[in-house]
Order: C-alpha cells, then structure tokens, then sequence
C-alpha cells in the first residue's frame, strides 16, 4: 500500500531536514559565541562550528548516496 | 509522428526548466548570498546532474499510469502527442497569467484527458493515478510545509542569542544562513532535476513502448536520459535570465535563516519523494515549505485569500490541462489532417502569448511562482530599533 511510502517519505524529510538545520544552526551559533569579544576560546568553538557544518554536508553528501542507484548495488 | 512527440516532450521539458529556476534560485540571489549570473549557471548544472541520478519517477510514468501492452490496450503516440499538446498550451497560459501552477498536473492531466477522448474509460489505470499522482499531490506540499515550520522555529530557536544577565537581545549574527543558502538552493536545483527531468523521460519512454521500438516495463534508454537533461538544463539557464532582470525590485520578505530551512525541507521532501518514485510537483512543494516557514517566524499570519488562490490553482490544473489535451486527441483521431490542425494550432497558441508576454510588463507575479506563496503569509511590521541590519541577520 501506498500510504507506507507515503508515510515513509514524510519521516524521511522530516528526518533529514531537522537534522540539517540543526546541526546548521549549531554551528551558525557556535560562530557567533566565538565572535563574542569576551570570549575566552574561540578557536576551539570555532573549530566545533566547522565540525557541525562538516557533519551537515557529509549528511547531504550520503543522502545523495542513497538516492543514486548507482551506488545502491 | 515519434519524432515529433519527442520534440514535443524535450520542448516541454524546456518550458519546464524554464518555469521552475526561479523556484530555487530566487531566494538566495534575493538575499545577495550569490550572484545571479553564477546562480543561474549553477542551477542549470545542478539540474542536469540531477536528472541523471534517479530514474523512479520515469519509471512511474512510463510504466503504470496508463495500461500498456498486456491488457490489448494500445496507447499510441497520438495520445501522447495530444496529451503533450494540452500540458504545454495550460503551461503557457498559466506563465503568462503568472498562477502558480504545476507543470507536472498539466502533464498528467493533459495524458490523462488525451487518454479518455483518444482510447475510453478503461485505459487509466486510476489506482496508480490516485496513489501516484493524487495522494502526492495532497501530501507532499503538507509535508514540506509542516517540517519548514519546524525547521524556521528550530533555526531560530537554536540561534537567538539573549544576554545572560540582562536577558536583552544580543546580536544574532545569522549571517552564516546566507552562505548556507547557496548549499540549500543548490540541492532544491538539484532535487528539481531528479523529479522533474524524469517526467519527460518517462514521456519519451513510453512513445518509444508505443511505437514497439522498446519493450513495456522497461526503464529509459541513455541517450533519453541525455536529451532530457540537457533540455531541462538548457531551459533552466534561459530562464533565469527572466529572473535576474526583474530581481531589482525586491522579493518576499525572507530572512537568510528561513530561506535555509524552507529550501531544506524542499530539497529533503523531494528528492524523497523521487527516490520512491513519486511524480510530485516541485512547483507545490516549494510554495509549502514558502508558507510554512513564514509561520515559523513569530508574528506572521496567513492571508487566506492569496492561499486560496494558490489551492485553487492547483485544483484547477489537472482538469484543465486534460480538457486540451482530450480537445486535441479528439482532432488527432480525426486523421491526418486533425494532426497538422492541432500542430498548427498549437504553435500559433505557444507563439502569440511568446509575444504577448514580451508586451506586458515582466514582475515578480510571472517570474517567480513561488512569490505567490511567500505573500500568503502577512509579516508583522517590525519596530524601527529591529529594522536595523545587524538586528535580523
């Protein structure tokens, strides 16, 4: 039946987009607070910001894996 | 008559591109996180690579929508070639009336009207039109919309910065969501590219099964999946040219952090969908997440009417598309000369609202569909201290 997929493609976005704006916000956040003038270390939330967006396109790049046929041999 | 139908198709495939660049583009060049020139190029690569990646929903298309083969049924390239005609001519009229349709209905209903008139009743498969085309239609736009709601309110959420002793409002810094715009709309280009190239595979696919040069129930053939790529591309990077010179008046009020989530709840939602074979349109889901990520925001409120339109539109299309594509498939039956009627007519139709939309002002309402969506959600006027930059982004 239908209704499966169909459920299942709304768990999946759900999923997947709540994922990646999160760990997108996170590391926007972590950013900002390493901006901050008192901040005491910012290279080090600096880097957790880049880790977050790593994280975010490696998310992207293995949904991307998924959907190709190619790959799903 | 083949070849025909597959010009027909890769020129639909091409008004197809040409529609929907504005749909992810629009927004990032709006915000200034890239430069149109390079939005649009990228957009047309992006949709050419796409179209390569998954071919579900042609499979949808060519082999289920309408009884092939086995049950005596033969669908001829007649019907395809009628239905073709009535998704292009309801394409048109709606670019040039600006209303947010789906090239995907207009293609669906234009096949489905052709097949009524061309073969009778029995030819649609409606079980598979229902859960295929019908429940998609109805869900994914919900979908998409309820999860860019989330979506907003999480960004937002997760990036409001409060200073922990005074509780004022801190800087928010969200700057960062302009780059990641140029990430988000990239996938929606992309994800464009694997639902909607697939439509006119599966159209050529299913010529090629009629015509008996391919066997039913098999899967496009590489040089298709070539023309429509390429088609689709070439359409997406004529159209953008559109957008750009109409981008100086402004745009919807979407603020970077919104357009990140919106998009990725668009891009999410249909490259699912694809992956299933779904045939949604991405039209309809764009505008959803548009809408859902306006109430994210605090403050916001729907205006009804403009939605309804939009819902109205969408209502509209299926019929109407079929209503041409059945008109035309009743001339094509008529022989030979029925065929070269409703060529000529065709043409003469896409070619004087060509000409009629080079006389009427060019604006965001034909530009840019999922304009419509972003004014159906009312912004709360902010107080002047927020206006400022710095404060929003």
């Amino acid at each position: 039946m239908k209704w499966l997929e169909l459920l299942q493609v709304a768990g999946v976005t759900l999923f997947s987009a709540v994922t990646l704006v999160a760990l997108y916000s996170l590391g926007v956040r972590l950013t900002a607070i390493a901006g901050d003038a008192q901040q005491k270390a910012p290279g080090l939330l600096r880097s957790l910001a880049y880790a977050c967006f790593a994280v975010c396109g490696a998310g992207v790049l293995f949904g991307i894996y998924l959907i190709v046929p190619y790959f799903g041999k | 008559m083949v070849a025909l139908v597959i010009a027909l198709a890769l020129f639909f495939d091409f008004t197809n591109g040409f529609h929907d660049t504005a749909n992810a583009m629009a927004t990032p060049i709006a915000t200034g996180a890239i430069k149109p020139k390079t939005a649009v190029a990228l957009a047309a690569v992006l949709n050419l690579v796409g179209a390569f990646l998954s071919t579900e929903v042609a499979k949808t298309i060519s082999g289920g929508l309408i009884r092939e083969g086995s049950d005596g049924i033969h669908i001829t390239p007649d019907v395809i070639f009628a239905g073709l005609m009535g998704a292009i001519l309801w394409n048109m009229i709606t670019w040039l009336k600006g209303l947010p349709s789906s090239s995907s209905h207009a293609l669906f209903g234009g096949l489905i009207g052709a097949a009524l008139v061309g073969i009778g009743f029995h030819s649609i498969n409606f079980e598979t039109v229902l859960q295929k085309v019908i429940l998609p239609a109805i869900f994914a736009p919900l979908i998409a919309g309820g999860v860019a709601y989330l979506c907003t309110r999480l960004a937002y959420a997760l990036t409001s910065r409060h200073d922990p002793e005074t509780g004022d409002k801190l800087t928010q810094k969200r700057g960062g969501f302009r780059t990641g715009q140029i990430f988000t709309s990239s996938l929606v280009a992309l994800a464009h590219g694997t639902n909607d190239a697939q439509k006119t595979m599966g159209i050529i696919t299913l010529v090629l099964i009629a015509a008996g040069t391919q066997t039913p129930g098999s899967g496009p053939q590489f040089w298709v999946v070539a023309a429509c790529a390429f088609a689709i591309a070439i359409g997406t990077y004529a159209g953008g040219w559109r957008i750009i010179r109409t981008m100086g008046s402004g745009l919807t009020e979407v603020k970077p952090a919104q357009g990140f989530a919106a998009e990725t709840s668009t891009a999410s939602a249909i490259l699912a969908s694809s992956h299933l074979g779904f045939a949604l349109s991405t039209t309809q889901v764009a505008s959803g997440s548009v809408i859902g990520s306006g109430l994210g925001r605090k403050g916001t409120s729907v205006r009804w009417g403009t939605a309804g339109k939009i819902a109205l539109g969408w209502l509209f299309t299926l019929p109407a598309a079929g209503i041409v594509g059945g008109l035309t498939a009743w001339l094509v039956s008529i022989g030979t000369v029925g065929v070269v009627i409703a060529s000529v007519a065709g043409t003469a139709a896409v070619l004087s609202m060509y000409v009629a939309s080079r006389q009427t002002h060019v604006g965001h309402h034909n530009a840019v569909e999922v304009e419509e969506a972003g004014q159906a959600v009312r912004f709360r006027k902010k107080k002047k201290s927020n206006k400022s930059k710095g404060a929003q982004l």
